[in-house]
C-alpha cells in the first residue's frame, strides 16, 4: 500500500493485486514498533541507528541500503503521523519511544502493542482518500500465480480471481511485488496463513535471483502453543526472560543486553536452555509480573489478551510460556536501493524483497520501518519508469494465460492421488527440525532428502474443490508448491554457508563467523528446475566487520 | 479431543444451502478456526471461510456461532466439545454471501468509505516534526482505534436488519475514530453528515455490537460518542437528538420522564397531529398521565444536583463518555483475574520469582 500510494501520488495510474484485502495482510499483525531515530527519548541519530543495524545484520546487510534506511526513518514516521496514524506519545505530547533488542537507544516509536495494525489502517485510510481523487484500483482476493515477461520486461501478473474465479491477467508498466514472507515453510510460526512466500516463488520461477535465503529469524517470544506473536515490546518495557528455575539466564549469553540483545542471540539462548532441560514444556517464560497491572494494560493490552485466549495465562498474575518460532525472512528477491531487480519493470519491497538492510539478522522494529521507506522508493521509482514508458500493452499476455490455464487443468483433472496437508506439515515439522535456530550437517542434507521427497509427492497432489467460487483449496495448493521450491532453495544456501553468522548458526561444524571465506550474499537462481547458488559482495561503507557482543 | 461443527453450507452456483456434521479429532488447544482447517484438510477440501493471521488481529474470519458472531480464531473449543455442545457454524448476518462462509464485504466497505475515513488534518504544510498530542487526548480514540473491521458487529446490528440502508456500528465507530482526534479538523462536516438520515439516530440501542465485537471496540458508545458531540456542537435537528435531548430535560426538570410531552417534542408540534388518534387510544386505555401538572420526582433536587455535579465538571460531548469508560475499565481490572488475582502475582502457588544468575533464588 505504501508503494501504491507514492505510485499514485507520483502520477501513475495504479492497481493493487492483492490475495487478502488490503488491511488483512499480515504487515498489520507487526505489535512492537518502527525504528526511526527522532531522538524523542534519549540521544540518537540515524548514525547510531545504522551502526546497530549493520552490527544486527552480523556484518551481511548492504550498508549503503542501512544509511538510507536510517537517514530516512524519521521523514516517513513524521508523515505517518501528519496521516493520522494514531502513535502512542510521551510526556510532552511528542512521539514516544521505546527500547528494542540490540538498539544503543530508545528508538522504537509505538502504538501499545497494535503498530502494525494502525499502521496498515492509516496507509488504507489515505489509500481511499486517494481513490476518490483518480484511478487507484483494488484487486482484493485476487491470487498472484505468475510473472508475464516480454522482451526482455515485466509486463504483468497471472492471477487467480478467488471469488468469482478464473485466471485473470493483470498488466502493468511496471509491477512492485510487495508480498511479504513466508514463515509458513516452518510449523512453528507466527506468521499468518497467508505468508507461504509467493512472491520469492513468481521472482524465483521468472528467473530472477533470490538473495539470503539461508537467514530465517527465529523471533524468541513466540506464544506456547499457538506459536502468536509475543512483541519484543514486552522486553523493551522491562519484561525478563527466566527459564524453570525462575533465572534470568540471559545474564549468562548476554551479560550486557540481557533480555535485549538481538533476536538471534535470544532465540539461541533459550533453545539452549529449553534443550538442556532447563524449560517448561519446550518453552521459557516471559516474565512480566513485576511490570504491574496499570503498565501491561497501557502498553501491553494485546499481548495480555493474546496470552489469556491462546495460552489461559493473565501475564499480570503469571509468566507467559514462550518460546523460539520462525517470524522473518532477511532474505528474498535481491533489489537494489529504489526497490529494482535486475528484471526491467520488476520492483520489490518489504519482506519479499532483500535489499539488504537486514543481513543476517534483523533488528526488531526495523521491518516495518523497511517497508514504509522501501515501499515508498519503490512506488515513486516503478511510478516514475512507467510515466516514460510507451507501451502499457502485452502482446504475450494471451500465450502466458493460456500455459497457465493448462497447468491449472492439470492440477485441478486429477481426481487420484494426495491431499496437500500431510505434504504441508511435514514440510513445517522438518523443516523446524532440521533447519531451525541450530543448523547440523547431517539434518541440513537429510532435509533436502525430504524436500525432494516431498516434491515428488507433491506431483501427485489433489485438490478436491473444482468449483470457481471462493476456492482456497486450490490456492492453498498452489502455495504449496511455491513452499516447497523455497525450502529446497533454503536448505542448499544454507549447506554451502560453512560458518555461523546472524540467524544461520552451525555449532557443531562451523561455531564462528567466517569474513575470510563468508562475508558475502548468498544468491540463488533456478535453472533447469533447481536452485544454482552463486555469491555477491557485501556493499560496505564505513562500518568494518568487528566482533559481535551483546 | 473429539469436536463435532455443523456447518451451513452454501453453494452460490446452485443456490442451494444445506446444514452438515462435521466431527474431527482436535488438539485441546485447537480454536473453532482450527477445526475448519481439520474440516477442510481431512474431510471437505471445498469448504469455504477466510482466515489469516489466526490471531484476533487481521480481521478475516468473522462467522457466525450458534447465531451470534465471532472471531473463528478466538474461540477455543475445549470446552463447547467437552460439554458435548455441537455449535452450528454459519456465515455471518447482513452481508450477501459468497459460499459456505464467506460473505460479500463489499456493503460494509461501501459504508464505512461514506463516513470519509480519513484524517482532514486542515494544514497543507504539516510542519517538520509530529503535531503535538497529549496521551489523555489521543486516549479519547483509543477504542476505536482498536476496530480490525471485521464485521462482526455489522453481522448482529439489528437497525441494519430492518433498514439495510443504516450505516451501522463498524462505519459511525470509525467515524468517531475522527471525531474524536484533535489533529482533524473536519468535525463539524463529520457530525452533521453522521446525523443524516440512516446515520447515528438510527441506532436502535440493542448493544448487540457491543456485546458481539472481538476486539472491545463498543461500537455502540461510539454512537453514542459521536450523538454527544452533535448535540454539543448544536448539530441537533435529527428527531433522535431532540429525543434524548428531552430525555435531559425532564430529568433535570421533574426527576422523572415526561413522558407525554415526548412526542411533540421528538417530531414537532405539526407532526405530533398527525399522533393523535393514537394517543387518544392510549388516554383511552388509561397508559397516558395527565400532563399537567407535571408529576415531579419526590427527591428531585437529586437529579437536578446530579445534572450540575456533571455540568460542573466541564466534560462536554464524547469526553463524558470517554471519562465513564475509563472509570469503569478499572473497576472492570479490580474485579478481573480470578483465582490468579486472589493469590497475586507472587503469592502461594505462584511462579518462582526471578532472580540473576549468582543471587540465590527466593521461594
Amino acid at each position: 500500500m505504501r508503494a501504491a500510494i507514492e505510485a499514485f501520488d507520483t502520477g501513475a495510474d495504479v492497481g493493487i493485486v492483492s490475495k487478502l484485502h488490503p488491511t488483512r495482510s499480515h504487515s498489520g499483525a507487526a505489535e512492537g514498533g518502527i525504528n526511526a531515530a527522532l531522538g524523542n527519548a534519549a540521544e540518537d541519530s540515524p548514525e547510531t541507528h545504522a551502526f546497530d543495524t549493520v552490527k544486527g545484520s552480523d556484518y551481511l546487510g548492504d550498508q549503503d541500503a542501512i544509511e538510507i534506511l536510517a537517514a530516512e526513518a524519521p521523514g516517513d514516521i513524521y508523515q505517518l503521523e501528519h496521516w493520522g496514524c494514531v502513535f502512542s506519545r510521551n510526556d510532552e505530547g511528542k512521539l514516544a519511544q521505546r527500547p528494542f533488542g540490540a538498539a544503543g537507544s530508545p528508538r522504537t516509536v509505538y502504538s501499545a502493542d497494535i503498530t502494525g495494525h494502525v499502521l496498515i489502517h492509516v496507509l488504507y485510510e489515505q489509500l481511499m482518500r486517494r481513490q476518490e481523487q483518480g484511478p487507484l484500483e483494488v484487486y482484493e482476493e485476487y491470487f498472484g500465480w505468475r510473472l508475464v515477461i516480454e522482451d526482455g520486461r515485466c509486463v504483468g501478473v497471472v492471477c487467480w480471481d478467488l471469488v468469482k474465479g478464473g485466471l485473470k491477467l493483470v498488466t502493468g508498466k511496471s509491477i512492485v511485488l510487495a508480498t511479504g514472507g513466508m514463515g509458513r515453510i516452518y510449523r512453528a510460526t507466527t506468521n499468518a496463513y497467508a505468508c507461504n512466500g509467493d512472491g520469492m516463488a513468481m521472482a524465483l520461477h521468472a528467473g530472477l535471483p533470490l538473495k539470503d535465503m539461508e537467514f530465517m529469524q527465529f523471533h524468541p517470544t513466540t506464544l506456547y502453543p499457538s506459536g502468536v506473536l509475543i512483541t519484543e515490546g514486552c522486553r523493551g518495557e522491562g519484561g525478563f526472560l527466566i527459564n524453570r528455575d525462575g533465572e534470568r539466564f540471559m545474564a549468562r549469553y548476554a551479560p550486557n543486553a540481557l533480555e535485549l540483545a538481538s533476536r538471534d542471540v535470544v532465540s539461541r539462548s533459550e533453545t539452549t536452555e529449553i534443550e538442556g532441560g532447563r524449560g517448561v514444556n519446550g518453552s521459557v517464560l516471559l516474565d512480566l509480573r513485576h511490570l504491574g497491572a496499570e503498565r501491561i494494560n497501557t502498553k501491553l493490552p494485546g499481548s495480555r489478551e493474546l496470552a489469556m485466549t491462546f495460552a489461559g495465562v493473565d501475564p499480570i498474575y503469571d509468566p507467559i510460556p514462550v518460546r523460539p518460532g520462525a517470524h522473518y525472512h532477511m532474505g528474498g528477491v535481491a533489489t537494489d536501493n529504489w526497490g529494482a531487480t535486475e528484471l526491467p519493470g520488476l520492483y520489490a519491497a518489504g519482506e519479499v524483497a532483500c535489499v539488504s538492510v537486514h543481513g543476517a539478522n534483523r533488528l526488531g522494529g526495523n521491518s516495518l520501518m523497511e517497508t514504509i521507506t522501501f515501499g515508498r522508493r519503490a512506488g515513486q521509482a516503478a511510478a516514475e519508469q512507467a510515466l516514460v514508458s510507451p507501451n502499457g500493452r502485452t502482446a504475450s499476455g494471451a500465450a502466458s494465460l493460456a500455459d497457465a490455464e493448462r497447468d491449472l487443468k492439470k492440477l485441478l483433472d486429477r481426481s487420484e492421488g494426495e491431499r496437500p496437508w500431510k505434504i504441508r506439515d511435514e514440510l513445517g515439522a522438518t523443516m523446524l527440525e532440521n533447519f531451525g535456530v541450530f543448523r547440523y550437517p547431517d539434518r541440513m542434507e537429510s532435509q533436502l532428502d525430504t524436500i525432494q521427497a516431498l516434491r515428488e509427492r507433491y506431483e501427485h497432489v489433489v485438490v478436491e474443490d473444482k468449483g470457481d467460487v471462493f476456492n482456497t483449496d486450490l490456492t492453498q495448493a498452489l502455495e504449496l508448491g511455491s513452499m516447497l521450491d523455497l525450502a529446497w532453495v533454503m536448505v542448499q544456501a544454507g549447506l554451502a554457508r560453512q560458518e555461523s553468522r546472524g540467524a544461520h548458526s552451525r555449532p557443531s561444524d562451523f561455531p564462528d563467523r567466517d569474513d575470510e571465506r563468508f562475508l558475502h550474499h548468498s544468491i540463488t537462481r533456478w535453472e533447469d528446475d533447481a536452485p544454482v547458488l552463486s555469491t555477491e559482495d557485501v556493499r560496505m561503507t564505513k562500518y568494518q566487520p568487528e566482533v559481535r557482543s551483546y | 479431543m473429539q469436536v463435532a461443527l455443523k456447518i451451513w453450507r452454501y453453494d452460490a452456483v446452485k443456490g442451494e444451502r444445506a446444514l452438515r456434521e462435521y466431527e474431527i479429532d482436535a488438539p485441546e488447544e485447537a480454536t473453532l478456526l482450527d477445526c475448519l482447517d481439520i474440516v477442510k484438510d481431512q474431510r471437505d477440501g471445498s469448504l469455504a471461510y477466510r482466515k489469516s493471521c489466526r490471531m484476533m488481529i487481521c480481521g478475516s474470519c468473522g462467522m457466525r456461532m450458534d447465531g451470534g458472531a465471532v472471531l473463528a480464531c478466538k474461540v477455543r473449543m475445549y470446552e463447547i466439545a467437552q460439554a458435548g455442545h455441537i455449535p452450528v457454524i454459519s456465515a455471518m448476518g447482513n452481508l450477501p454471501i459468497v459460499k459456505d462462509l464467506v460473505v460479500d464485504m463489499g456493503p460494509f466497505w461501501g459504508k464505512i468509505r461514506a463516513v470519509q475515513p480519513w484524517l482532514e488534518p486542515g494544514y497543507a504544510d504539516p510542519g517538520e516534526k509530529e503535531n503535538v498530542v497529549p496521551q489523555e487526548r489521543a486516549d479519547a480514540i483509543h477504542k476505536e482505534s482498536l476496530c480490525i473491521m471485521c464485521g462482526c458487529c455489522v453481522s448482529e446490528c439489528n437497525s441494519m436488519e430492518s433498514n439495510p440502508d443504516f450505516l451501522g456500528p463498524a462505519a459511525l465507530a470509525k467515524g468517531f475514530r475522527f471525531v474524536g482526534d484533535v489533529r482533524d479538523q473536519a468535525t463539524v462536516e463529520r457530525l452533521q453528515s453522521y446525523s443524516e438520515e440512516h446515520g447515528i439516530w438510527d441506532c436502535t440501542r440493542c448493544y448487540f455490537c457491543n456485546e458481539r465485537c472481538p476486539k472491545g471496540v463498543d461500537p455502540r458508545d461510539a454512537i453514542a460518542k459521536l450523538g454527544a458531540e452533535a448535540m454539543s456542537h448544536g448539530i441537533d435537528s435529527d428527531m433522535g437528538a431532540k429525543h434524548a435531548k428531552w430525555f435531559v430535560t425532564s430529568a433535570k426538570t421533574t426527576g422523572w420522564l415526561r413522558e407525554t410531552e415526548l412526542v411533540p417534542k421528538t417530531q414537532g408540534i405539526a407532526k405530533s397531529l398527525k399522533e393523535v388518534k393514537f394517543a387518544m387510544g392510549l388516554v383511552k386505555h388509561g397508559k397516558v398521565p395527565p400532563p399537567f401538572p407535571p408529576h415531579v420526582a419526590k427527591h428531585v433536587s437529586e437529579a437536578r444536583a446530579l445534572y450540575d455535579l456533571v455540568k460542573e465538571q466541564e466534560v462536554d460531548g464524547a469526553d463524558g463518555i470517554v471519562q465513564t469508560e475509563k472509570a469503569l475499565g478499572h473497576l472492570e481490572h479490580a474485579a478481573d483475574g480470578g483465582e490468579a488475582a486472589q493469590r497475586g502475582p507472587y503469592g502461594e502457588g505462584s511462579f518462582a520469582k526471578p532472580f540473576l544468575p549468582g543471587e540465590e533464588p527466593t521461594a
